[in-house]
This record gives structure tokens, sequence and C-alpha cells, in this order.
């Protein structure tokens, strides 16, 4: 099938990087798709379609919000932006990713950061 | 459930869509400003995002608002599915509901004849005593008991209170203002009723004085009997009865609930003696263990007090002790083989409903692995095709043991009803809760396992390779052989049923036609009894015999009219005597069934006269005492030599022989109904003793020979005896057919109830087959319609099809005709007439079984012959 899904990417990565992307702004659904692709520089590429289930995840947990509106090419869409309780989430998730990212980094390359 | 929180999510399903759409419209315009076609836009857009179907699907599902909603919905969706198969649904259900039904009914009869504890106090410490032999590895119960051990007993045994008794009730006269009844007499000991538990209602039970011979007569009445015929009139207590002819005080009356050993209308004392009724073994012995005493205690002493009565019975190769039996297992024991050889058949039928189910699913499980890669294909998450196997399951489980329920009430009802002729009860019957929720648990953890087994599979099915049409491409017989499998063992569980069913059913037919002997068509019976004071001089029996039968002889349409103390295919008398003029038996004590009769005995039921005389009216007490003896008693005891004129005890000549009849005879090891060895005396021989000892065990017949309507005739013994005695009730009216259906009832109870336990396998099994046949010819079309076009003749693709049901149902078949021949030894004890490994039952059931097997093979396999290559090869 080869078909990944957001399981696939490490866990949470997917939520993370929609909190990152909306902390810049509300934004829809494409709009959110092609910044993630665009930020990660192609190395988490992601079939768009997994995003949406991600949005309303993370949208009954209350760390985004959504409304309707009218976007740039003047076609409906569904905006997303950050609630209080997702910026908090943001900077909690960061810290933790921080924190798992040097762990990781010690114990894989030991040497060159001596 | 609410729906509300389903229309809140369809809401959502809609913007989820809607949501897509705007996403798909995005990158189109993206694409098309990047310089792509309006189409190829498109196109790539909906690369880009995937599968939107399985992406609502997923989100769908986060909308679920609980667990139970996604389990409602999965239920639905698996009531629709089922709703579309119906053949395999009705199939499921119905094998699912016969076996449930099954064994309810069967577990619920059990129960109350078998397994519940007896319905009296502290039913666990009531014991029964028992005589344990052991004679070259076989093990065996005596339960009756002479005079002298009983009171060997009764003086020695201090663990229990112990009291004799007659475990069975005796037909007696009662008379009263309202006329002469007939009723049922058991005759117990003082201290039956204190043993049992239950007080009478009102009044006492008998005492020790009652209780001796040459007591007061007293009775104690049943509720029944003291409220239809006392009305339940307080006052009957210190009243006399007029019983068996002699006035008899009423010293007590026991509630309604109380249920004896027997089912007796009143109790008289037994009056146990060494004498008489004593000198042979004719008292039951029961009793209650004091408190405090063990099990093991009570035996070390029973057995050490009895060994003084068996010195001549523990011999080399024999052992005999005195035990306790609990009074449960000791009342169970003749039902107890046949109870559990039932519930033995119909575990295995449960067993078979299993198998048959788990191979309905397998089947439509592999058939539909097209139908879960189209969705799994389609975006379909796997999970929710689990979900959706499981629902199923659940439903199918659910509606087998609805139908099953129905089917075990009605089961329990038509039961009962049978076994309330065959066995003693001792609890109401009542279906049994725990056994249906027992037997739909195990109902339900079969369709689950094999619902799931399948899916799991499903759900890691190769989607590519079954789209492509793997499954009809794959070698299929490596696949099938889970399938094949189930097949052979459920076949080999029906050739067990089929195998002891067989047996049963030709025993069932042997005792029925053993040359009976004797002519019953056109003889009808009355039965009364002589237990009676009027009755305990024998010139007065033999009056009375003369009396009616002459007025019998004079009615017109009768031709000949007798008396006898009991009939052919009852169970008869039996007694001991010597053979002082054999050279070979000089020394024993012999055994023989004894028949009192009237002379023209034999002419009413045409039993011929192979030698000597028939009985004449000159054979008085008189007259030099005769006996009239069949062949058996010919063959076993007197050997090649002359039979006429040897004589019995000494003094007793034979005159003649007689063909032989069937008997029932509760010695030696004839069966259930077979010639024992007999000797008939003339009524008018009779010792008033003998006399009035063989009355209070057997209620005797007038018998007449008519060509009238029964009904005339019926009314004929009944003016004769009123005629010669108003206060003598008739007991019965019978045919010998009838009296024949009596003795063999367990016989066909069993064999009735085996053989529908057989019927059922051989269904299921040949539904089983089937399913298998028809599965692999849906799935194996396209292989078929390949090797059509490449020259294949329909008749050789039939024969391969029908061949691939045949294959397991032959080892099928093998299996269980070895393991039947093993299993047929369990039930050597029910068999008679033929020999365990009877060659024609099971060459009859082996050609039905294969019968079966190949018109289930062979229904689906046809539909090959409607096969056109052509069309099924476009099909994929």
């Amino acid at each position: 099938m080869g078909k990944r899904r957001d399981g696939d990417l490490l866990l949470g990565t997917l939520d993370l990087l929609v909190l990152r992307t909306l902390a810049l702004g509300p934004a829809h659904g494409h709009t959110i798709a092609h910044a993630i692709e665009n930020g990660s520089e192609g190395v988490l590429e992601v079939e768009h379609g997994s995003l949406y289930p991600a949005l309303y995840r993370l949208e009954e947990k209350g760390w985004i919000a959504s409304y309707w509106g009218v976007s740039e090419n003047n076609r409906k869409a569904k905006y997303y932006r950050l609630t209080p309780a997702g910026r908090k989430q943001l900077v909690k998730e960061t810290n933790r990713w921080d924190r798992l990212a040097q762990a990781v980094n010690r114990i894989l390359r030991p040497a060159s950061t001596e | 459930m609410s729906w509300f929180p389903l229309r809140r999510r369809d809401r959502h399903d809609r913007e989820s869509a809607e949501e897509l759409a705007s996403y798909i419209d995005h990158e189109t315009d993206l694409n098309i400003e990047r310089g792509m076609s309006p189409e190829d836009a498109r196109a790539a857009a909906f690369h880009k995002l995937g599968n939107p179907t399985r992406i609502r699907e997923e989100m769908y599902e986060m909308f679920s608002v609980d667990w139970l909603e996604g389990w409602w919905r999965d239920l639905r969706q698996g009531a629709r599915s089922l709703r579309r198969s119906r053949t395999f649904t009705l199939t499921a259900a119905v094998t699912l509901a016969l076996g449930i039904g099954a064994n309810t009914a069967v577990f619920s009869v059990s129960d109350a004849v078998l397994l519940r504890p007896l319905p009296f106090p502290q039913p666990e410490r009531l014991v029964q005593v028992v005589v344990h032999f052991k004679t070259q590895g076989r093990e065996s119960h005596q339960v009756s008991h002479a005079g002298r051990a009983w009171e060997v007993l009764r003086e020695g045994i201090t663990t229990a209170d112990l009291v004799a008794c007659k475990m069975g009730a005796g037909g007696v006269n009662l008379a009263t203002g309202a006329g002469a009844e007939y009723v049922r007499q058991q005759r117990v000991g003082a201290g039956f009723f204190r043993i049992l538990g239950v007080p009478p209602l009102i009044g006492r039970e008998f005492t020790g004085e009652e209780d001796r011979p040459g007591g007061p007569p007293v009775a104690v009445l049943s509720h029944s009997l003291w409220r239809r015929r006392f009305s339940s009139d307080p006052a009957i207590v210190g009243r006399s009865i007029l019983l068996k002819g002699e006035p008899h005080t009423v010293v007590g009356v026991m509630p309604e609930s109380f249920q004896s050993t027997a089912n007796a209308d009143l109790w008289t004392p037994i009056r146990p003696s060494a004498e008489g009724e004593g000198g042979g073994m004719n008292y039951s012995i029961i009793g209650r263990l004091r408190d405090g005493v063990t099990w093991a205690a009570a035996n070390g002493q029973l057995a050490q007090v009895g060994s003084s009565l068996l010195t001549k019975a523990n011999t080399a190769d024999s052992r005999a002790e005195f035990r306790f039996l609990s009074l449960q297992d000791g009342l169970t024991q003749d039902t107890r083989r046949p109870i559990l050889l039932l519930l033995g058949t119909v575990g295995i039928v449960l067993l078979i409903c299993c198998v048959n189910l788990a191979g309905l699913l397998l089947a439509r499980c592999a058939a539909r692995s097209r139908e879960m890669a189209t969705r799994l294909a389609l975006g379909g998450g796997r999970s929710h095709v689990f979900r959706q196997m499981i629902a199923e399951s659940l439903l199918l489980a659910a509606l087998g043991g609805a139908l099953g329920l129905a089917l075990g009430t009605l089961g329990t009802i038509g039961l009962s009803h049978i076994a309330r002729q065959t066995y003693d009860i001792w609890q109401p019957v009542s279906l049994d809760l725990r056994v249906l929720c027992a037997t739909a648990g195990v109902a339900l953890l079969t369709s689950l396992v094999f619902g799931l087994a399948p899916a799991m599979y499903a759900s890691r099915t190769d989607i590519r390779e079954a789209l492509a049409g793997g499954a009809s491409r794959a070698s299929t017989a490596g696949r099938h052989w889970p399938g094949r499998l189930l097949v052979v063992a459920e076949i080999s569980l029906s050739v067990i049923l089929l195998a002891a069913a067989g047996l049963l059913i030709r025993t069932f037919a042997h005792l029925n036609t053993i040359s009976p002997g004797f002519d019953g068509s056109g003889v009808l019976t009355a039965s009364l009894s002589l237990d009676d004071a009027r009755y305990h001089d024998a010139a007065r029996v033999v009056q009375f015999y003369r009396d009616a039968l002459g007025r019998l002889s004079g009615t017109p349409g009768i031709e000949f009219a007798a008396a006898g103390l009991t009939l052919p295919d009852e169970t008869a008398l039996n007694t001991a005597f010597r053979l002082p003029d054999s050279p070979r038996f000089r020394e024993q004590w012999l055994t023989s069934n004894v028949i009192y009769v009237t002379p023209e005995y034999f002419r009413v039921l045409r039993i011929r006269l192979l030698r000597g005389r028939e009985f004449r009216d000159s054979d008085t007490a008189e007259s030099q005492p005769v006996t009239i003896v069949n062949e058996s008693f010919v063959r076993r005891y007197l050997g090649d030599s002359e039979p006429l004129g040897r004589r019995i005890d000494g003094k007793t000549e034979v005159v003649g022989v007689v063909a032989d009849v069937r008997h029932a005879s509760n010695w030696g090891n004839f069966g259930p109904l077979a010639p024992a060895p007999a000797m008939y005396v003339p009524a008018a021989q009779m010792e008033g003793e003998a006399l009035k000892l063989f009355h209070t065990w057997f209620s005797p017949s007038l018998l007449v020979r008519s060509s009238a309507p029964s009904a005339v005739t019926m009314q004929a013994l009944r003016d004769a005896v009123a005629k010669v005695d108003p206060e003598l009730p008739v007991a019965s009216f019978r045919t010998l057919d009838e009296i024949r259906a009596r003795t063999l009832v367990r016989q066909r109870m069993q064999a009735v109830l085996l053989a529908v336990m057989a019927a059922l396998a051989l269904l299921l099994s040949g539904v089983g087959l089937y399913g298998l046949v028809a599965h692999s010819v849906v799935e194996r079309t396209r292989e078929f319609g390949i090797r059509m076009a490449l020259g294949a003749t329909k008749g050789r693709v039939l024969s391969s099809v029908i061949a691939s049901g045949m294959t397991p149902a032959i080892c099928g078949v093998l299996l269980g005709a070895v393991l039947a021949r093993a299993a047929a030894r369990l039930l050597s004890t029910m068999i008679w007439g033929i020999p365990p490994g009877d060659p024609l039952t099971f060459a009859g059931v082996v050609t039905l079984l294969l019968l079966v097997a190949a018109v289930a093979s062979s229904v689906p396999a046809l539909k090959v012959l409607g096969l056109d290559p052509a069309r099924v090869l476009r099909l994929d």
C-alpha cells in the first residue's frame, strides 16, 4: 500500500508542527499542509490528507479553534487558529521535544558533542 | 440511545467533506498556476491529498461520541450484512439454536432426575445400605437385605439412624363410604419419616410397637389422599379406615410437599422380621448418619458389623462388604448411566454444532476476502473491518441464543413429559438458565473464535492479490485444510452418535420382536389387589377365581378366561428351589420365576404346550402337587433327561413343558425382556402363607381372550369382579401390548432420544459438508472456467468437486467407525441380543453417512454443469 499515516510520523510530531505553524497566525488546511512540507524541507513529506484528522483531534482537545472564511483565492475555506491552551501546549511540547532531541543526539553522536 | 449524537456527527461529516473539497480547489488552483491543464491539476490535487474516503472515515470515527455508539453502528452494519446472506445466517443460527436448545432441555431434565440434591433436610447425610461385591474385577451392589441382616445391623450400628423399608409402593384396596379404591401403599419401618427429616403435618409416625410382627394395624396418609378421600378432615387422626379388608387406625398425615422414595398414597408399617418375607432379600435399609460421624467411620463400623453376615459370600475370587451409599446415589442407580449417556450425546451434538458453525464462518470469511480487500483498498480502516466481524459474530450468537431459548423451552417440556413416564423425578423440572447461559457462552465463544481468526486473516489480506483474483488462482487445496478437518471431525462424531443410536434401536427392536411365545391379540387383562384380609385364606382366593372366571366363561364373546400372578412381559416373582433328583444340581439352591395360574392361562395366551398336559380343575390342594415348566427351565436345569415326572423340591411333579415366553426378570442376566426359566403352578395348590406374601408384592390379573369389542370385554370383567366381591376394585385394565410398552419404556426412551441426537448430528454434518463443497465451487469457478477452456470435460470437473467433499467424508466415516467401535463398549450394559460391534448397525451407519455425504457434495457440485467458461473468464 505504501501509504504513510500520521502514526508513522514520530508520535506527536505532526501535532507539534501544526501548532508551530498556527503560532504564526490563523491558516486553512491547504496552507498548513504546504507550510509543514516546506518548513521541513521535504524531509517530513506528509500525505496532505492525513493532516485533517490531526486538525480535528487538536480541535477536540481545545488547542485550536476553527471558523469558516474566505481565502486569498476567494474560495470558501475553514480556518484554524491557536487557542491560549494551544499556545501553552506548544511551549510545553517544544521544551519536551528539545530535551528529547538533545538526549537522542547525545546517544547517537557522543564524540561530536564533546 | 439518543439519535442526537448521530445527527451531530452527520453534520460534522458533511463539513469535513466540504473542507476536503476546499483543499482540492486550492491545490488545483496552485497546480494550474504552475502550468498544468485543469484536468491534470485536479488529478494531481487528489493524489497529493490521498484517499478522501479513508480520511473522512477516520474523522467520522473520531466523532463517535462513545465506544457504545461505535458498536451500535457496527451492529447495525453487521445486521445488514447478515440479512444480505440469508442462507448463511439462517443455517448458522439454526445450528446454534439446536445446540443450545438440546443441551438446555437435556440438562434441565437431568438436573431434576439425577443431579439436584434430594428434597430432604441435609440430604447429604442420608444413606442406603448395600452389599458391595467385587467378583473377578467386576463390581456390583446388592440393595435388598434379608430380615436377619436387618436385625444384626439394627443392633450393631450406632453411627447411623437406620430403618428398614420398601423403596417402592404396591397396590392395595381402600374402602370408604364412597366405594372401594385401589391405592398405592409403601411399607416403611418406624423412624422412616424421622430419618428423611419430614415430620407429619398432623398426628405422628409409626412407633416401634406398631412396627413389629403382630403390631396394631395403623396407617399414615399422604396429603393428596387425605384431601381427596377424607376432605382434609383434621379429625381423621385416630379414626379407623378399611384398608386391605381390615380396619387400620390413621395415626398421621404427611405434608403436601413431602415426597417419599416412591409415589405413595399411604404408608403402613413394614414389620420386619427374620421369618416369612424376611427369609428372603426383601428389605431396603436406609438411614441418616448421626451428627459428627464421618462417612469413613460409619462405613468402617458397618463393614465390621456386617462381616458376620457375609462369611459365605467372601470366597477366593469374590469379595463382599456392607457399605453406605449416599441415598441419592442409591435412588438414582438405574437412571445414572442412561442419563449420563444422554448428557454425553448432547454434549457431542453441541460439539458438532460448534464445528459446523466454525466451518460456516470460515467459508463465509473466505468468500468475503474479496469484499474485505475492496473495503481496505477503498480506505476502510482495519480495526473497522475487524470490529464489524466481531459484531456479526455477536449478532449471530444472540440470534442463535434466542432461538435456542425457544427450542430449549419446548424441548424441556417435551422431554420432562417423556422422562416422567420413565424415571422417578425428584424435583420439579424447570428450564435451567445456568445451562442456557453456559451453552450460549460456548456458542458465543465458537462464533467469536471462528469469526475472529478469519477476521484477523482478512485484515491482513494482501489487497492486490485478493483483488486480482488471487483467492481463486492460488492453489485452493492447501487453503481448505481447516474446513476439511472440521468436516472430518463432525462426520466422525456423527458416526459415533449414529452407531450408538443404531445399537440401542436394534436392541429395542430385538426386545420387541424376541419370539414372544404367546399371542396377546384379543386378550384383555384386569389387575386387582388380593393383599386383603379377606383373601389371606387360600381357599378364599381359589373360590374368588372360580366364581369370577365361571361368570366370565359364560359371557358371550369370551373364549377363555384365566387368572395368573403375573403376565408375560411383566417382572415375575422368583424363588429358590432344589432338585434333589439331579446329579448335577443336588447340592445347590436354584432360582426360577414362579407364576401361579388357573388352568386356561395357556389357552388365553396361546402358549404352546410342548409335552405332557395342562393343568386341570382336578389339580387341587388335596391332590399331588404339580408344575409345568418352560423350555428354558428344562434346558438350564433338567438337561437332556426326561423332564416329565421329575420332582422339584422332592415333591412337586413336572407334568408338562410349555414354550418360552418373554419375562422381565430381576435376577440372573437375561436383559430387560427375555425368556427365563419359569415354573407354572396351579393357583389351587398354593399355600396360604405363600399366597399372602406374594400378594403383598404382586397384584394378580384376570385375563380373557375375547372376540367382543374391548369396551364390552372390559365391562364384562368389571361386572364379574363386582358380582363376586363388590368391595374389590379393579386396579387397571391393560392389553399385553401396553404391558410390554411399560416394561420397555426406558429402552424406548433411550433409543428415541439417542436417535433424535443422531439425526441432529447427521443433519448438521450434512449441512457442514454441503457448505464446504458449495463454498469451494464458488471459489474455484474461475479455475473451472480455465480448465474447461483448456478442454476438461464438465464430467471431470464435476467429479473433482464431488471428490473434494467425499474425501474428508470418507476419512470422517472411517475414523468415526473406529471410535464408535471403542465407544460401543461403554454401552455394553444397555445392548441386548446383538453384539456391540453389530455388523448390520455399523454397515447401516456407514452407508447412511456416505449417502448423505454424496448428496451433500453432489448438489452444490451440479452448479458446475451450468458454467459457461467464456463468461467466467470475462468476469474478472
